[in-house]
């Protein structure tokens, strides 16, 4: 019997590689060494898992990796993430910050990939992430919000026919006065800064890594 | 005939196939999702009739006077007639709602005669519109279809978010998917081309905003390749287009083999014209939302002349058209000011001194 326990940091250092080498189907498994060898969870997640879907992003960002391997690297990160999750502490520490998210695309469109990179990244940079899908009813964003106390809301269309939509999430959170409590950022294909100026959101971002930095500084994420 | 132009957009694309003189440079807006608007019907009425669906087109040509009147076929015909379910909206594109393929071990139960234009009543409509457009319109303007691609053609049976997957995790499936669509679309191609009709390849899923150029290599350019020597073989002519940047295929797109190639307006005109413009006539690039939507009518002259000046030594021959389809959320107005700085600074001879100056005072 092997005896041999893997140190720390480098089953800490193989989770992040099978997460950023595109391995899916061995991350659980380096998981469960990594919990049986009695390491931290939340270590595992921020440390291994997290860190290899940054550096994915980082290739992302230099036009290295393309939307196929960053899906791909998410696979790995979540089939890590199943296994770690229930092992996690479950109360959050002393006066941290909980950012909370809600994200979709918008009513009429069903085009979702970016938006599922967007609500990847967000989520390994650390925001708690509320998805409500495609073709989301605009209130929804809204209740949503409110549910949970988001202080973002990321809106996100490939199609012009649903742009008018995401004005229409801004001017419903005006109507119901909680303008100034919550952020809207808006992301797809057709879209750019000038759409966002005319409707009034407070962030466009260009792409799922630029999204991360777009929301960071909305809800002053250090 | 537009009462501005001195020849037909028939008369026109033939001399400039022959490097003859023109009146005034082509110009070929993508004037698809907008065409029910131009009409005053929904886009529901537009769709579900080939009277319709060639009427918005001859309505677009009678008052624009556009050099290529398009028929649209579309991006999910093949996945629609073998039983992807869309949805049905009023006034919009229709969406593909459920994929009729979940399971690549389930690609033998799909059954492709349901593509033909006996079976299919979409395909057989949109057949009967482009001859209504022929019939009625044929000698004095040219008629295509908007059609998709082979990879496009794999989205609309297989969700694209585990077709990207599974380039990477089960490529010989989607192979197969690839070379049953290849197939497919060999067919359905034949009949436009049978009623004179060019076509315009559309495969928007290719676009290098999704695909890194490996993946465009290895499952795109050969069926694609295919694709055209067949359109050739057939005595018809393509035009390629991607949607997105571009940029990093373009020489690829070209070597397919395509008559004309489009680009989208991420891609610089001028770049593209220094790669390929030796090789085919390009096609482009005015931004459909950023200028045709939301800019000014001085935006849309300043973007005209700007896509002139990049555009119009082009060894191969340029041709003004919007970088995409243009959405129905386009002002109609917007496309005549984009027609008429196309007669205000496309004019042969080109003004050099025009081209220069600032597009103010409209």
């Amino acid at each position: 019997m092997n005896i041999m326990v893997k140190s720390k940091e480098e089953l800490l250092q193989q989770l992040s590689d099978c997460v950023f080498e595109m391995d899916d189907e061995n991350a659980a498994d380096v998981a469960k060494d990594y919990i049986a060898a009695g390491y931290e969870a939340l270590d595992g997640v921020l440390k291994g898992l997290v860190d290899g879907m940054n550096r994915a992003g980082q290739m992302y960002e230099e036009e290295e990796y393309f939307v196929t391997d960053l899906l791909v690297c998410s696979d790995a990160m979540y089939n890590g993430l199943d296994v770690l999750r229930e092992h996690l502490p479950q109360e959050t520490a002393e006066g941290a910050v909980n950012y909370k998210c809600v994200i979709g695309v918008v009513e009429g469109d069903t085009h979702d990939i970016g938006k599922n990179l967007v609500r990847i990244m967000l989520e390994t940079a650390g925001f708690e992430m509320y998805d409500l899908g495609r073709d989301v009813p605009l209130q929804s964003f809204v209740e949503k919000a409110k549910d949970v106390d988001a202080q973002l809301i990321c809106l996100s269309t490939l199609m012009t026919t649903t742009m008018p939509g995401m004005k229409e999430v801004v001017d419903i959170l005006v109507k119901e006065g909680i303008r100034d409590k919550v952020k809207v950022m808006i992301g797809g294909g057709p879209l750019s800064q000038a759409y966002c100026n005319q409707i009034n959101a407070d962030g466009y971002a260009v792409n799922a890594t630029g999204a991360v930095t777009v929301a960071k500084q909305l809800v002053g994420m250090a | 005939m537009h009462e501005q132009d001195q020849m037909t957009p028939n008369e026109r694309l033939q001399a400039f196939m022959k490097g003859e003189k023109m009146d005034r440079i082509l110009a070929m807006p993508i004037l698809v999702s907008i065409s029910h608007r131009v009409s005053g019907m929904t886009h529901r009425e537009k769709r579900a009739s080939a009277l319709k669906q060639a009427q918005s087109q001859i309505d677009c040509y009678q008052r624009y006077g556009n050099d290529m009147m398009i028929i649209e076929y579309g991006l999910h015909g093949i996945g629609t007639a073998l039983g992807s379910e869309m949805n049905d909206p009023e006034d919009s594109l229709p969406a593909i709602v459920n994929h009729v393929l979940h399971n690549l071990q389930d690609i033998d139960q799909l059954d492709f005669n349901k593509t033909k234009k006996e079976n299919d009543p979409w395909f057989a409509r949109t057949l009967e519109a482009c001859e209504i457009c022929q019939e009625k319109m044929g000698q004095e303007v040219p008629t295509g279809v908007l059609i998709t691609g082979p990879f496009t053609a794999v989205s609309s049976i297989f969700p694209t978010e585990h077709l990207l997957r599974a380039t990477r995790k089960d490529p010989a499936s989607i192979h197969r998917l690839l070379r049953l669509c290849t197939d497919a679309l060999k067919d359905i191609y034949k009949e436009y081309i049978e009623r004179g009709i060019i076509i315009l390849m559309c495969d928007p899923i290719a676009s290098g905003t999704l695909l890194k150029k490996s993946q465009y290599v290895d499952f795109v350019k050969p069926y694609a390749t295919e694709l055209m020597n067949y359109i050739h073989q057939l005595g018809g002519m393509c035009c390629y287009h991607i949607c997105g940047n571009t940029t990093s295929i373009v020489m690829e797109m070209v070597d397919t083999g395509p008559d004309m190639l489009s680009i989208d307006n991420l891609v610089d005109l001028e770049y593209v014209k220094e790669q390929v413009g030796k090789r085919l006539p390009i096609l482009g690039n005015v931004p459909p939302v950023d200028v045709l939507m939301l800019g000014s009518r001085s935006d849309i002259f300043e973007s005209v002349k700007t896509c002139i000046l990049k555009g119009k030594d082009s060894p191969m021959g340029y041709i003004i058209a919007s970088g995409c389809d243009i959405t129905q959320n386009v002002p109609v107005e917007n496309i005549d000011h984009m027609m008429e700085a196309v007669r205000k600074y496309g004019r042969y001879p080109i003004d050099e001194g025009l081209l220069n100056e600032p597009a103010t005072n409209h």
